[in-house]
Order: structure tokens, then sequence, then C-alpha cells
């Protein structure tokens, strides 16, 4: 700063106070995500809202939509997130091994192809789906996070290597399947691995040269989570208040922590006017919780980190002390919402546990916490003065919670299962009508935990679990829902045969889009979501999120299928026990009469 | 014709007895079980380690296959030789893990190959096993 006066010192700060983001390096993808032509985020925009502007497909024609031309990636396996639209280039992923595609929108020939050489020893560390949820674009860069941990830049023109950087490690059971972010000069990348015992972080590189710039672990000393005992804020008897010393250390047993999951898969998102970024962390490890008394702090907890800095603005945590596997990385949506008849910076959250979260993003307060299915019964409710949800002892599987559950008890009926009411599959927001349109899992579970011994690199879960369909319910698997964040009701629901495990759009044209794991693709009316106005047969069952984009004046809406994931696998489990009469609707052996494995993009445009 | 058909039939069975050492197994079969979930303990220690490591994320609760084979239908093909170099090296190209860094899978692998055994040959039922009282 030396040469510069304090008195021009002083309106180049305020310059920047006022506008945050556009001063500094990566204007790029605010300025992209702004011109609903593109879609430039796997959300389409910073807040995860996975809302366009675009209204050439409305309510009124969309019944006429047909397919425009149709792409292969040549891979089987589940086929998660979606592609990016930018100009008149199409970037498109696969899973494993993780192949890059960019597609000229004019010819659809294929500009260039980036296919990655991995171990193929990181597969079996990813078991069972070897998904990938997409890439993400900055500045002439494409950034690619590999399964194998290694997260990649790449020249968008071209597809060559611009740098390459190891983000975890395998042999530990470290594996990466969530999409990278790219908020201002740094691009944001998690890790998988819960179910191995990894200790999850947020890690932030520059986008200029991969170089790590910061690291936040979920659990551990404060350093590690770079939390400030004082400044930090959390949830404390109906106020915020800070999390005080070693608010993780406490919570669990010895170096428990270490091993203690909270991995960090999920989508985040960022709000450019207050500088911080929003995420979940997941599940504590092991599934069995009888071998890890305490809260274990920070598992499944909702997180503000400042941008740049990485600090933790606030935390709150959903599910103290998980017996369920309610793994907490499902997308954080910002919005400014009426929350109870006030109009409100919020940030609104479906968690697997159930349960949707409205807080006030700048501040922390949990402000709503209600079920957006009625089936979910492991908590009778969330108690908003502790912020703690009440559990219902019936459907605990900790000793330390009911006296007669524990290991090699099976606990029964619990509902959602596992999956959770929702997983990563995100959900989107309607500025129109300020409704969120939520995909979700009509699933319950029984669970019988166990003991696991930790080694390095191999499974470290601990429960054995059997899911069915929502008893007492309408036999299907899923629900698409429209919630209302500002009251926490459920204001419409649509039954779907399966699992609703893909992203929708919902658009100015008053339409909502999805996908269906019998391989629908489908259009709803986004004021009446049981009116159903187009329907279209693809190869494979979809668990890709829905794009849309805009080509030479043509609206297109564009959707992977490819069936797989824990959707595919999670419905197997389904099929445990026939004999038990809970649900036995035939699960995933009927998803087996509609559709087989198979990676292809289908682009549909109006005639 | 009659006389020659019988001969026929004697040499199949001599022929199979001969090359297929399933036969003599199945006299003297890798576990023990009563009502097809009372086992011996040495079965009872590979079930709870198919348990702890998680197999049926791939192979199925039941044995049966998801994302990876029926094990069923591979512990009727599998010499014990290639179940132990699957199960200790993997196969990682095609998804499956080596367990050889696993004490728990070093230590019961009999019994592995025991529990997966008698579930291929329908003896053991899915599900919860428990110890057989001797």
């Amino acid at each position: 700063m030396s040469g510069i006066s304090t008195q021009i010192k002083l309106p180049i700060a305020l310059a920047l106070a006022c506008l945050p983001g556009l001063a500094l390096a990566n204007a790029d993808v605010a300025k992209l995500t702004k011109d609903p032509n593109n879609w430039a985020m796997q959300a389409g925009d910073f807040a995860n809202q996975r809302y366009s502007e675009l209204k050439q497909i409305n309510k009124d024609n969309v019944k006429n939509l047909r397919p425009a031309w149709t792409f292969s990636t040549g891979v089987l396996r589940g086929h998660e997130g979606g592609p990016l639209v930018i100009g008149n280039t199409l970037y498109v992923h696969s899973p494993f091994p993780n192949k890059v595609f960019s597609i000229d929108l004019e010819t659809q020939k294929i500009n260039w192809k980036y296919e990655p050489k991995q171990d193929p020893s990181v597969i079996p560390v990813m078991c069972c789906d070897t998904v990938n949820r997409g890439v993400a674009y900055a500045e002439g860069k494409i950034f690619l996070q590999q399964a194998d941990t290694n997260l990649v830049a790449l020249d968008a023109k071209t597809g060559k290597e611009l740098w390459k950087v190891k983000n975890g490690d395998p042999k530990a059971g470290g594996t990466n399947t969530n999409a990278p972010h790219v908020f201002k000069d740094k691009v944001f990348t998690g890790i998988s691995g819960g179910e191995f015992g990894v200790r999850g972080y947020i890690a932030a590189y520059n986008i200029s040269d991969g170089k790590l710039a910061w690291k936040g672990y979920s659990m551990g000393p404060d350093s590690e989570m770079l939390m400030d005992p004082d400044k930090t804020m959390t949830w404390t008897d109906g106020k915020m208040a800070p999390v005080g010393k070693d608010s993780s250390l406490k919570t669990w047993q010895g170096d428990q922590w270490k091993i203690g999951g909270g991995t960090t898969w999920g989508w985040y998102s960022y709000d450019p006017a207050l500088n911080l970024m929003y995420y979940g962390s997941g599940n504590p490890s092991t599934w069995n919780p009888t071998q890890r008394p305490g809260d274990n702090k920070w598992s499944m907890t909702l997180w503000a980190r400042d941008v740049d800095t990485g600090k933790v603005a606030w935390v709150y945590q959903m599910t103290p002390h998980d017996e369920w596997d309610y793994d907490g990385v499902n997308e954080v949506i910002l919005a400014d919402i009426d929350v109870k008849g006030k109009k409100t910076p919020a940030l609104v959250h479906f968690d697997r546990n159930g349960f949707g979260y409205t807080l006030n993003r700048k501040t922390g307060e949990l402000l709503v916490a209600e079920k957006f299915d009625p089936k979910v019964n492991w908590a009778t409710h969330v108690d908003m003065k502790t912020g703690r949800p009440k559990v219902d002892p019936k459907f605990a599987t900790s000793k330390h919670t009911a006296a007669d559950r524990g290991p090699d008890i099976n606990s029964k009926g619990i509902c959602p299962a596992a999956l959770g009411t929702k997983d990563q599959q995100p959900a989107a927001f309607n500025p129109k009508n300020g409704k969120f349109y939520v995909p979700t899992n009509h699933v319950c579970m029984d669970y019988e935990p166990f003991k696991v011994e930790y080694t390095a690199g191999q499974p470290y879960v601990g429960a054995t679990l059997s899911m069915y369909p929502a008893p007492g319910s309408h036999g299907g698997m899923g629900n698409f829902i429209v919630w209302n964040a500002g009251t926490g009701k459920i204001e419409q629901t649509k039954a779907e045969k399966f699992s609703v495990w893909s992203g929708p759009v919902v658009t100015a044209g008053g339409i909502a889009c999805y996908g269906t794991l019998e391989g629908h693709f489908k259009c709803v009316d986004a004021d009446n979501i049981n009116k159903e106005l187009y329907k279209f047969k693809t190869p494979s069952g979809i668990i890709g999120n829905v794009a849309t984009w805009s080509h030479k004046g043509k609206q297109y809406m564009g959707v992977l299928s490819g069936i797989g994931g824990w959707a595919g696998i999670g419905m197997a489990a389904g099929l445990e026990k026939d004999t038990d009469g809970l649900g036995a609707v035939g699960g995933y052996r009927d998803l087996k009469n509609y559709t087989e494995l198979g990676g292809v993009m289908t682009v549909f445009s109006l005639p | 014709m009659r006389t020659e058909k019988n001969r026929l039939r004697v040499a199949v069975l001599l022929a199979a007895a001969l090359s297929l050492p399933g036969i003599a197994q199945a006299e003297d079969p890798p576990y023990k079980v009563v009502d097809g979930n009372k086992v011996d303990t040495r079965t009872l220690d590979g079930w709870r380690t198919w348990r702890a490591l998680a197999c049926e994320r791939c192979h199925g609760p039941q044995q049966q296959g998801m994302v990876g084979p029926s094990l069923i239908d591979a512990l009727k093909r599998l010499s014990r030789e290639e179940f132990n170099k699957t199960v200790l090296e993997g196969r990682p190209e095609k998804g499956m893990p080596n367990f050889n860094g696993s004490e728990q899978v070093t230590k019961n692998l009999d019994g592995l190959y025991g529990f997966l055994k008698g579930r291929s040959d329908g003896a053991i039922k899915p599900g919860r096993l428990e110890e057989l009282k001797e």
C-alpha cells in the first residue's frame, strides 16, 4: 500500500464495499449467469435456485416439445449433474472415468474430449456407484473434480490441461463425486468417504494456478475448522451466541473426530453481498451411533463461511448424534422470501432427515423447521428454542438415546430411510410465487447397527439397512412437492412411483421440468404440478438435473439419463425381506421393467 | 440297447465324480447349518465379516447381486483358489476392492467362504444368523 495516500485509499475502499464481486477477478461467472441464454453453473446461478427467465417454452406450448438431438457419453453407471452452456458451446461430463465433452451447439460436433487417466482402484472405494455431478466454468477454464480427487483446470477452448491438484487420498477412502463451484477468484470442492472414516472439509483453490487458498474441516480443533470461538455463532436458547472454545472436540470421545466423517459432497451456494458461501456437512462415521457418544459436532451441520478466508460466520447442527445416516450435504438455496409475514434474506435447505429448514442467511437464526413429508417419524418436531430435534425413542438406534437400542438390535419402521426424504437431487425456487419445487423420496427403513473397527481404506459403515416404500401411503417411493418455506407447509404433492432423483428447473414460462427413475422427462404446470403437460421416455432412468438455455433465439432443455447412483442401488435394498410385508411393491425389481444402464443426454426444443 | 444306456450313465457319473471336486465337497460342506439360520462359529464369523465390510452394498443384502455380481451364482462357479484371490486381491477395474488390507477378512476367509457357499447352496437362509449350540 505504500505510495497510495490515505486520501485515495478511502474512496477505493468505499468503491470495493459498494460493488462486492464486480471489482474482483470473477465478475465473469456473475455476468454469464445473469444472461438466461447461458446455463453457466450447475444450478444456473450462485443462489442454487435452478430458475430460468426463459419463457419461449411455456405452459401453453410445452405439449409440442420434442427431442432436438441426443448425445451418448459412452459410459454406463449413474449420470448425475447436468450440462453447462456458455454461448455457442455445451460442456457435459460422464461418471468414471470422468470424460468431459465440449460440443458445438451449431453443429453438435465434438470440439474436444478430455478423458483423464485414473487409477481404477478408486472405483471400489466409491462403492457402489461412480457418479460425478458435473463441471464448472470460469474465465475460459473448465474445472473437473475427478473421482480420484484430482481437481483439474482445462482450457475451455482446447481441452488442454492447465493445472491439476490432488485434493484428497483415495488410499484412505477419500474420493470425489461433487461438482466444483466457482465463487469469486476461487474454485471450491469437498470430499466424499463418510463410509470410510474420512474427515470432511471444504477446500478453496485459486482458479488462476490451483494453489490451495484455504481448507476448513467439519470437525476437530477450532483452528482446523477455521472457527473463531468468540465470533463464530450458533443458535443457542432461542438466539445466536458464540460457539465457544473446542466446540467440536468436546462432542467426541477421544480421537474419534479424526475419522469422524462430516463429508462435503453436496452443492454449494454463494451470496456476493454477504461474501459468504453455504453448504451442509454429512453424517458422522460410523453408522453405529453407540460407538461414538456425543453430538459429533459439526457433522450434519449447515455452514456459512467467508469466501476469501474460510472463516466460519455461523453453524447450525440439524441432527446431533446421527443414528440414521441422515447425511446433511443437501444444497442450500438462497432466496429473499416472506417468512411468517416478514421479508427475509433466507436460506432454505431440505435435509435428508425430512425437515425443511429456513434460516436467516445473514445471521444464521433458525426461523422454520417443519417436515416436508408427513410420514417423517424419527423426530416429533424440532424444538425452536434449542434447535434440536425431539427424537422418538421408538425409532432410535443408539444406546445413548434409548436404553433398549444399540448394536445388533433392529429398529423398524423408521421414516425416512437413510437416503433421506431428499438426497442430493437439488430443489428449485420459483421467484414468481416464492415457492420451492422439491424432488423427494418416500421411503422408510429398518436399521440394525453393529460394532465395526476402523482400518484405513476399508469400509467403516456399521449398520444393515432394509428400505421400502413408505407404509400406509400411495405405495410409490417418491413425491414431487411444492413447499412454502415461509410457513413450513407442503402446498402441493404429486405422487411418483419411484424416488424423484432429478433436479428440476422452473422457468418464467410457468413450468417445472424434471426426470424420473423410469426415464421420463416431464414438464408440469408450475401452478398445478399435478397437471402433467409433457412427458417423454428417455433412453434410461434419469438421476441427472435439468438445464435450460437458448441458442440463436431458440430455447432448449437438456437432461442426462443413465440410471445408477444410490437411487438405483438403494431401491434394491428395498426388497430385502419380501416377507415382512411392509412394502413389497416391487421396488427395484420393478424398475428393471422400465430401464437399463447407459448415459445419454437428450436435448428438447419446440418444433 | 438298455445295457448300453446304463453303461453310458455310469460312465457319465464316474466322469463327473472324477472331474468335479464339488461333489466331494458336497458331502462335507464348509459350513454347518440347522434350520437355515443357526450356523457354526466359523460361519457366523464369516457372516459378521460380510456385514462389517459392507459387501451388501454391491452384492445385495441377499447376495443376489446389484452393482456387483450375484454370489449365489458365482459360488457355484468359483474354485476356492479363485474365491480367495478375488477377495484378497480384488478386481479393481470391475469395482471389487482388494480386502487383503482388512485383518477381519484375512482372519475369517474360511468362514466367509463357508457362509457364501451356504447361501449359494440354498442351505443358509438370507438375513440374520445365530450361533449353533453343539
